[in-house]
């Protein structure tokens, strides 16, 4: 059909009075509700939306965040992959002076764990000294969940991606309660840390040779339809990676064993870090296209809430990060919460987490909601991403592909900053998870991004 | 024992979006509420802030995506009580989760659709106009206000894309018809043979309604925005536009409306014209062109069709002054620009131009800039104006108008431009601006006339 | 919709789109009607007019924008058949309803041209519509015959014994000619064969000569509309698509489902107007 052969049907952006005036007429209308773009941003949006890479730039790249087939191939020991001096951290960079409580704790965990330090004090003031190099995990092929330190002797999921080649690592997941990446670092994390170090890590690298890669699309696109969004719940997730586990550990590491499955089965977000590795590789592999405005990253450290764009490399752009808001365990209450922090803002860059919460009913109690609000938070991120994911669906809206890739320019133009799901550490250092729920990331990561994204397109004048 | 009199309250809704037209709407409304001495809700843009200040309201510290509602008056929680009424009325129904209403039109273009309507703020326009050409839609760019570069730039790609029907209308372009249905302002047509291209959208208004009354149809009116034929923009859209209506079955003639185009543009439209099936008449708006209403006959005669009179209601016979001087009061700057040539009059003030536009509403829907312009005139001047009836403008004109034009000491003269299936009636409207002592013709050309016989 | 205080009552304004048959009835003075036929979808009024149209049918989005119909922009009012209603002075006054039109459609709209080889390659693909309610009828297989020989009489006889041929509320009589007449007038003139539109004329004079008392009213007006060249876009949809203007197969699909058997039977008067057509051609001087 041509425009010309029929009564169009019409999409309406602006002026109510226009569209009424087509109802009026009885011509089917589609009305866009507009609203002006954030502050500031005008003028860098013309610019971005001009460039003439860009349409292509953002198709090549969501197509390869999609078409990414993350396996996970191994368990390694952190010190085979990491430089000597050196430890991790979530989020974008930070200093020790600048780093909030749980992360400042989670630093001393691991300072005392790699006995470089006889006790916090001392931790303390060897990190102040700058005793040790803090990189960020995002810089390193890796990610972590809340504090996301990683040191030589813990642990990390190898997941590859079988289609483009990359490889990432994320940290194996200690358990709830007390635990290092919420900043405890008393003798009961420390001692559960070693255990992970001596039986958990071999064990698992052990049975996982023997299974051979395992295949976390099609085990994530399953979990989906379980009722998991893969960064609150991992219930469904954790329960299939152990009935493929299992056998393979029992037959790997037979004294072992019944720990390793105990320990496993005791821990519902057993599964998310290897998500997050696989979120981590998928989105990875759409970095660095010239004049892309996709975000391949997004991360906090618990002080800055950072993003990062496939156009730009890895500049990071920063915004302070909020406090989620949410359910709070026991008595603790907002007054108790640390800011925003950890890496698993990975599982919503690649269209997961909030982007998923549609798939996961079970988890708007968590967060404080009605399945209606799920069901809104999903449909509201297909506004800012450029495409539907076509292995992960929602049974809930029509095996739908849930929303994935977000886009700059359709942040910057809607105002929607993505839903994140998230953890809520206890801004004390030492003291652990204090609740969970949904958290803003902060608009202006997104609008100086885009701005940069507008200083490097050349001029359109020209 | 009026101290309630100086009460003044500003609001500021934070991230709270309405569109400029129904700001205004509600802006009005509060100021005819009785005890309110000012009243302004709009969003907080530089212009609107600076309105405000001049206001002498003090405004503090917003964005330009935040709403301000600005009253001065003896009972101000009524009038924002009536304020946020008035808002909610206009606002549509809080969607179920299922019916989200799409954010952008890259979003809304994910279900069936064949063309799409912009009428954001000009510096806006691109981003939803750009969406639709990448989904591969026709755009019409109601907003005016937008860089050339921007222009061109859509008009590039709408050539790139694959669908040859993907035509960006505008920016600048007030009024379409495809199929029948009325885009922008829009008169209510009869469907027939006649296609028309037009940088100009009152021009075209003009010629379609005299050819309705006439009872020639069009098939189409197809908008290419006011700059389209210049040097930088190249035609594009005339000369796509050109081609669709060649193509199509229904459009036995087409008439190509602009102002003079740049020689480059110029001849390169001819080509096209050349290469064309389907006979062409050219409006182009200069000095010893025919003027619309003579290419509206023009159009009739290649048709084999007879031209009839031009339905004209003249004024009562009434004792004024003689004239000295016509000034004209215009809402579609191509028929001010025909009224000026005509008349041969310099004082013809285009109200629907940016500088009067910005920020407030055009002159179709909001008269009170012409309104006031009527009563400063003398009892020795000859006002022309244009009354534009049909779609998305003022739903009765008349009411306040026609109030204007009989209070005003100027001889008036109302070129209304409509057709007889218009919502607004046009015999009705002919009628009150009669009664209210005015000169009323449908053609713009022969009320200029009438205006310069009264010299 | 605004709403105003009548004399008697409360009147509802609402407006929507209509078909340019249905403007002389509605620019006429206003004539009283009555509520003939009311569905979910629409409801057919009958006009006390000697006009044509006389049978206006006021329907919703979903319906079948038939060549006599006012699609409202809102809802359709509650009425029961027997109704009174008015048309005329631009309006329609159809319970609480006053309804005026802002957009109309020609039902008509010409085909441009389309050569023999294409209309060939057309015929072949409408020769087995789905089972039409008259397959086999022997007055069905004359008006074939006299058409494709341009013979009058045979054509007229059997157009004459197939009105109101049929069971419901379009007999299957009815719409096999419905679908040849505008067949012939459109895609005659778009072949250039003038002995094809020829025949549409003489036809349609027939068949609309005494319908009224023939047929049913809805069904007499349709052959008017056709007669004239009128038809719903589903029908305009399949001709475009034998003029090679869309897609001939999605069009053909989207008229076979109309109705129980309308569509098929609408296609089958399409097919014998095509084979006429190229028929009739053959035998004009100067081929």
């Amino acid at each position: 059909m041509t425009l010309l052969s029929a009564p169009p049907r019409v999409v309406t952006v602006g002026a109510g009075l226009l569209d009424d005036a087509l109802r009026a007429q009885a011509v089917p209308t589609v009305p866009v509700a507009w609203r002006p773009p954030l502050p500031g941003t005008a003028e860098a949006l013309a610019r971005v939306l001009a460039d003439p890479r860009r349409h292509a730039a953002n198709e090549l790249a969501v197509s390869r965040l999609t078409s990414a087939r993350p396996h996970l191939v191994g368990v390694r020991r952190a010190s085979e992959v990491l430089a000597e001096g050196t430890f991790l951290h979530a989020g974008p960079p930070i200093t020790w002076e600048r780093a909030s409580g749980p992360m400042r704790g989670a630093l001393i965990g691991a300072m005392l764990l790699e006995g470089l330090a006889g006790d916090e004090h001392e931790a303390g003031r060897a990190l102040a000294a700058g005793g040790v190099t803090l990189r960020p995990c995002h810089e390193h092929a890796t990610v972590g969940p809340m504090a996301g330190v990683v040191s030589p002797s813990m642990w990390l999921f190898e997941v590859r991606d079988e289609e483009h080649g990359g490889t990432a690592y994320c940290s194996l997941n200690e358990g709830l309660g007390k635990v290092l990446r919420y900043g405890a670092y008393g003798p009961e994390v420390l001692e559960r840390l070693r255990w992970m170090d001596e039986v958990l890590g071999p064990a698992l690298a052990a049975a996982l040779e023997r299974t051979g890669p395992l295949d976390l699309r099609s085990l994530i696109a399953q979990a989906l339809q379980m009722g998991d969004e893969l960064h609150n719940r991992n219930r469904a997730a954790t329960s299939l990676l152990l009935r493929e586990l299992a056998p393979a550990v029992v037959e790997a590491a037979p004294g072992a064993a019944a720990q390793v499955l105990r320990f496993i089965n005791g821990n519902d977000h057993f599964f998310l870090n290897a998500g997050m590795a696989a979120a981590k590789v998928s989105t990875d592999a759409a970095r660095d296209v010239p004049g892309s405005s996709l975000v391949v990253a997004m991360a906090r450290n618990g002080t800055d809430f950072g993003v990062q764009v496939s156009g730009l490399g890895g500049r990071w752009f920063t915004g302070p990060a909020g406090v989620p808001d949410g359910l709070y365990l026991g008595a603790y209450g907002p007054g108790d919460a640390n800011p925003d922090i950890g890496d698993s803002t990975i599982t919503e860059t690649s269209g997961l987490g909030g982007f998923a919460m549609a798939a996961s009913p079970a988890i708007v109690r968590f967060v404080g909601g009605e399945v209606s609000d799920a069901v809104r938070a999903t449909r509201s991120m297909y506004e800012i991403t450029l495409a539907e994911h076509p292995a992960y669906q929602i049974p809930g809206l029509g095996f739908r592909g849930t929303p994935a890739g977000i886009d700059v320019a359709l942040v910057a133009r809607t105002g929607l900053l993505p839903v994140v799901n998230t953890g809520i550490a206890g801004r004390v250092a030492g003291t652990g998870q204090v609740g969970a729920g949904l958290v803003k990331p902060p608009a202006e990561a997104f609008t100086s991004a885009l701005l940069a994204l507008a200083g490097s397109v050349s001029d359109p004048f020209e | 024992m009026n101290d309630a009199a100086a009460r003044e309250v500003v609001l500021v809704r934070r991230g709270t979006y309405h569109d400029s037209v129904t700001l205004m709407r509600v802006s009005r409304a509060l100021s005819d509420m009785p005890g309110v001495t000012a009243a302004m809700v709009a969003m907080a843009t530089d212009l609107n802030v600076s309105i405000l200040r001049e206001l002498g309201f003090t405004i503090p510290e917003t964005d330009p995506g935040d709403l301000l509602i600005a009253v001065r008056a003896s009972d101000t929680e009524a009038a924002v009580e009536e304020a946020d009424r008035q808002l909610t009325t206009f606002q549509r129904a809080d969607p179920a989760p299922e019916h989200q209403p799409p954010l952008t039109t890259r979003s809304a273009a994910r279900t069936p659709a064949d063309l799409v309507l912009v009428s954001t703020p000009g510096e806006h326009a691109f981003a939803e106009a750009l969406d639709a050409v990448e989904a591969g839609l026709p755009v019409m760019i109601f907003s005016d206000g937008m860089p050339v570069w921007q222009e061109r730039l859509l008009k590039e790609r709408a050539l790139l894309q694959r669908a040859g029907d993907v035509l960006v209308m505008g920016p600048d372009c007030g009024t379409a018809v495809i199929g029948g249905v009325g885009l922008g302002f829009a008169n209510v047509l009869r469907p027939g043979p006649v296609g028309v291209v037009a940088a100009s959208g009152t021009g075209a208004q003009q010629v379609t309604s005299l050819l309705d009354w006439a009872g020639t149809g069009v098939s189409h009116v197809l908008g290419v925005g006011g700059r389209d034929l210049s040097a930088e923009v190249g035609g594009l859209s005339a000369m796509r536009a050109l081609r669709m209506l060649d193509d199509d079955p229904a459009t036995e003639l087409i008439v190509l409306i602009s102002k003079p185009p740049s020689p480059e543009v110029a001849r390169a439209v001819e080509e096209a014209v050349g290469r064309l099936r389907t006979p062409v008449v050219r409006a182009m708006l200069q000095e010893g062109a025919p003027d619309l209403t003579e290419a509206t006959e023009r159009v009739l005669r290649a048709l084999g069709r007879p031209v009839p009179e031009w339905p004209s209601w003249p004024s009562w016979p009434g004792g004024r002054p003689a004239a000295k001087a016509i000034k004209g009061f215009y809402a579609g700057g191509t028929l001010g620009a025909e009224a000026a040539m005509i008349a041969g009059s310099r004082d013809i003030v285009d109200y629907g131009d940016d500088a009067y536009t910005r920020g407030r509403a055009h002159p179709m829907i909001d008269p009170a800039l012409r309104v006031e312009a009527l009563a400063h005139t003398q009892d020795t001047d000859v006002v022309l104006m244009d009354v534009v009836l049909g779609h998305g403008a003022d739903p009765d004109p008349a009411a306040s108008l026609a109030h204007a034009v009989a209070r005003a000491p100027a001889t008036v003269v109302v070129a209304l431009i409509g057709t007889e299936g218009d919502p607004q009636d046009l015999h009705r409207q002919a009628a009150a601006f009669r009664e209210a002592g005015a000169a009323v013709f449908t053609s713009n050309a022969q009320a200029a006339r009438h205006a310069r016989s009264l010299l | 919709m605004t709403v105003s205080t009548h004399a008697r009552r409360t009147r509802v304004h609402v407006t929507g789109a209509a078909s340019t048959a249905v403007r002389p009835v509605l620019e006429s003075s206003r004539r009283p009607a009555r509520v003939l036929a009311a569905f979910p979808g629409g409801i057919y009024l009958e006009v006390r007019t000697d006009l044509e149209p006389s049978v206006i049918a006021v329907i919703t989005g979903e319906a079948i924008r038939l060549p006599n119909s006012v699609l409202l922009s809102g809802p359709l009012p509650r009425v029961t058949v027997g109704d009174d209603a008015s048309v005329g002075d631009r309006s329609i006054e159809l319970g609480p309803l006053n309804l005026t039109v802002r957009r109309w459609w020609d039902p008509s709209p010409p085909l441009g041209t389309v050569d023999r080889a294409s209309l060939a390659r057309a015929a072949a693909r409408l020769t087995d519509p789905p089972e039409p309610g008259l397959a086999g009828n022997a007055a069905v297989d004359m008006l074939a015959g006299g058409c494709a020989k341009g013979w009058l009489l045979g054509a007229v006889t059997a157009a004459e014994q197939l009105v109101g041929l049929g069971p419901g509320l379009t007999p299957s009589g009815d719409d096999v000619l419905a679908g040849l007449l505008v067949t012939l007038r459109h895609v005659g003139a778009a072949a250039g064969v003038e002995r094809a539109v020829w025949l549409a004329g003489w036809l349609g004079a027939t068949v609309t000569f005494d319908a009224r008392t023939r047929t049913t009213p809805i069904s007499a007006t349709l052959l008017h509309c056709a007669a004239r060249g009128a038809a719903s876009p589903e029908v305009i949809g399949v001709l475009r698509g034998i003029a090679g203007t869309q897609p001939l197969e999605p069009a053909l699909r989207r008229l076979h489902r109309l109705g129980h058997t309308s569509g098929a039977d609408l296609a089958q008067g399409i097919a014998i107007g095509v084979n006429a057509v190229l028929s009739l051609g053959d035998q004009e001087p100067g081929r």
